[in-house]
């Protein structure tokens, strides 16, 4: 089918949304276009391309893109396509240049994109080729920008800008960073590049769902559990006994870490507390925070405990954790998700161990836990082939939320973040055309 | 690493460890696998290729005795979505080469090709690459100090790995 503004308006409502948004290859092509090519979208981070002529691949929504930094210092996205006959430009997923060169003619080209040398060029004499016609550069994407070192990009010229558009989600980006001594953190240890097979919503739709860690990561609470337990008193202190067994708190523990939602279907869960908060402090941490910003800013910061904080519909981070995942949809039920940790600049290396510990026991495709939820992911693609009902119902807490000026806020387990995620989805995808 | 020679004794006892720990990971059965390492035994599945460091770099796996315990109970939870589906394997080892060898104690590092095929959730996914074992002489036998495994697609994109490998 065709959908009308009418009928993708239809596919949500307040209390229930409809499967086509997960099963549908048509709304996937849709939501490419309206959705990814309209909201900021994650792109990487300045650490990643530290250098002139360093630079970095990704996909931004279905395209291939370059993010790369320049002469001038200055960070730039490219469409990955030469102005020529359209070969994909580099295709390493980093690296070093000192410019860029096609692969097939030979076509050079600034680190800011800009077209340098054409091989050759007596034979466009009149044909009306003009070398210097910004057509045939690397084009840069209609706008990019970064907070706190994160680059997003957008393909929408008038889309609001990247401070405005984060809102009152930015506070949890500011509190990553201001976890570090220094101000500012650095991507570090590599990433995880983790094939899902689902459609991507599924996938935000359960970061921050406090309803499901203790059914669904029950096995490895349980496994953790029993077998710690059995350990001698005296032995030496573990990460892994801080980190595996929150994930089985109780219905009323993840009530009260409470949700807060924002415009453009951003939200986090937590706050006041979250699973992470428990963790015991690195004495050596500790003293440089203490340096860096007296006493009662550092635990101001540290008591700010988010568990995930979602930028819709690209990039979800764990301040508390410094880690982040990055959502690449490939097709309606294919999702590619990678995992970045980054290193807290001033602080001891034991902190950037325990980032890297967690994204192994959490993310990995090989852990104990996000192949659980991948299980899930799967199942409800394959479940929502039934015909038995047309809707995925949203209705925990309908009506309890709390709408304050720039934000809603609820309990822990309310739905809060799926309607607000519905709602930035309808928005985006029945507005008009840029 | 150039191979040590060794005697067609050592040799036999060599391959006879690691083919008993590819057909306890065929079926799979962890409960006997995990004896076949030492108290102090890690297995390492490192995210790129060459990586040195388990702790500063993100990792598939990296498990010490206490998280293979964790895992061989999480394994068999009856509530464990990823683990309601059969999980069946097939490795093949070649290319055995002893790399040291502790004259004295019989201690050596022993590098093998593998090819593993596992099925799971309906799909049957390939999975090659390199094998490295230190291992420790137990006795007439040896146990396994440290596994690595470097798939050759370390850093591809990978679906679930539902298993050791």
């Amino acid at each position: 089918m065709s959908y009308s503004t009418k009928d993708i308006e239809n596919l949500v409502q307040p209390t229930r949304y409809h499967r086509n948004v997960y099963t549908d290859p048509e709304i996937f092509d849709l939501e490419m276009e309206r959705i990814w090519a309209r909201s900021w979208i994650y792109i990487g981070h300045e650490s990643q391309v530290p250098e002139p002529g360093s630079y970095m691949t990704m996909n931004y929504g279905k395209m291939p893109v370059v993010m790369v930094r320049d002469k001038n210092n200055d960070v730039h996205v490219l469409h990955n396509r030469c102005g020529h006959k359209g070969t994909k430009v580099v295709d390493t997923p980093c690296g070093k240049i000192s410019g860029f060169r096609c692969c097939y003619h030979g076509w050079t080209y600034r680190l800011d994109g800009k077209l340098l040398g054409v091989p050759h060029l007596k034979g466009y004499e009149g044909t009306g080729f003009d070398k210097d016609d910004p057509q045939y550069s690397m084009q840069k994407l209609a706008r990019y920008d970064s907070y706190r070192g994160f680059v997003f990009a957008t393909m929408d010229a008038s889309a609001p800008d990247l401070k405005t558009w984060m809102g009152g989600a930015a506070d949890v980006m500011d509190n990553l960073c201001d976890r570090a001594p220094e101000g500012e953190v650095e991507a570090a240890g590599g990433v995880l590049r983790y094939e899902h097979d689902c459609n991507w919503k599924p996938f935000l739709e359960n970061l921050n769902d406090a309803m499901h860690p203790m059914i669904v990561h029950r096995s490895v609470v349980d496994a953790a559990n029993e077998y710690m337990s059995t350990l001698p008193e005296d032995s030496p202190h573990r990460d892994e006994a801080e980190i595996l067994p929150p994930f089985g708190q109780s219905y009323e523990y993840m009530e009260d870490m409470g949700i807060t939602g924002f415009k453009y279907g951003h939200h986090y869960n937590g706050g006041k507390t979250s699973i992470h908060a428990d963790y015991s402090v690195d004495p050596e941490y500790e003293a440089a925070m203490i340096k860096a910003y007296g006493k009662e800013r550092m635990q101001e910061i540290l008591s700010f405990n988010t568990h995930n904080t979602l930028y819709y519909p690209s990039l979800t981070i764990k301040s508390a954790v410094q880690n982040i995942r990055v959502v690449r949809p490939i097709s309606y039920n294919k999702t590619i998700i990678e995992t970045f940790s980054f290193r807290l600049k001033g602080a001891p290396d034991s902190m950037l161990q325990r980032t890297i510990l967690y994204s192994r026991l959490i993310n990995s495709n090989g852990s104990m836990v996000g192949p659980d939820d991948q299980t899930v992911y799967f199942r409800i693609q394959e479940g929502l082939k039934s015909t038995a009902s047309d809707w995925i119902e949203m209705h925990r807490n309908f009506g309890r939320d709390e709408v304050l000026d720039d934000r809603t806020v609820g309990m822990g387990t309310s739905d809060l973040d799926v309607r607000t995620q519905y709602s930035a989805w309808k928005e985006y995808m029945t507005a008009a055309g840029p | 690493m150039s191979t040590v020679v060794t005697s067609n004794e050592v040799i036999r006892d060599i391959e006879q460890l690691l083919y008993q720990e590819a057909s306890l990971l065929d079926r799979p059965d962890l409960d006997r696998w995990i004896e076949l390492y030492t108290e102090d035994g890690t297995y390492w599945m490192p995210a790129i290729e060459d990586q040195e460091d388990p702790l500063n770099h993100i990792s598939l796996f990296y498990d010490d005795r206490v998280m293979m315990e964790v895992r061989r109970r999480n394994f068999v939870h009856p509530r464990a979505a990823s683990k309601d589906y059969k999980v069946r394997s097939s490795h093949i080892i070649s290319n055995i080469q002893v790399t040291e060898m502790d004259e004295k104690t019989g201690d050596c590092t022993v590098t093998s090709n593998f090819h593993c095929l596992m099925y799971y959730r309906d799909k049957q996914t390939p999975y090659a690459g390199k094998y490295t074992h230190e291992l420790v002489r137990d006795g007439d036998s040896y146990k396994i100090r440290h596994k690595r495994v470097d798939l050759i697609n370390c850093d591809a994109v990978l679906n679930t790995i539902i298993i050791y490998i």
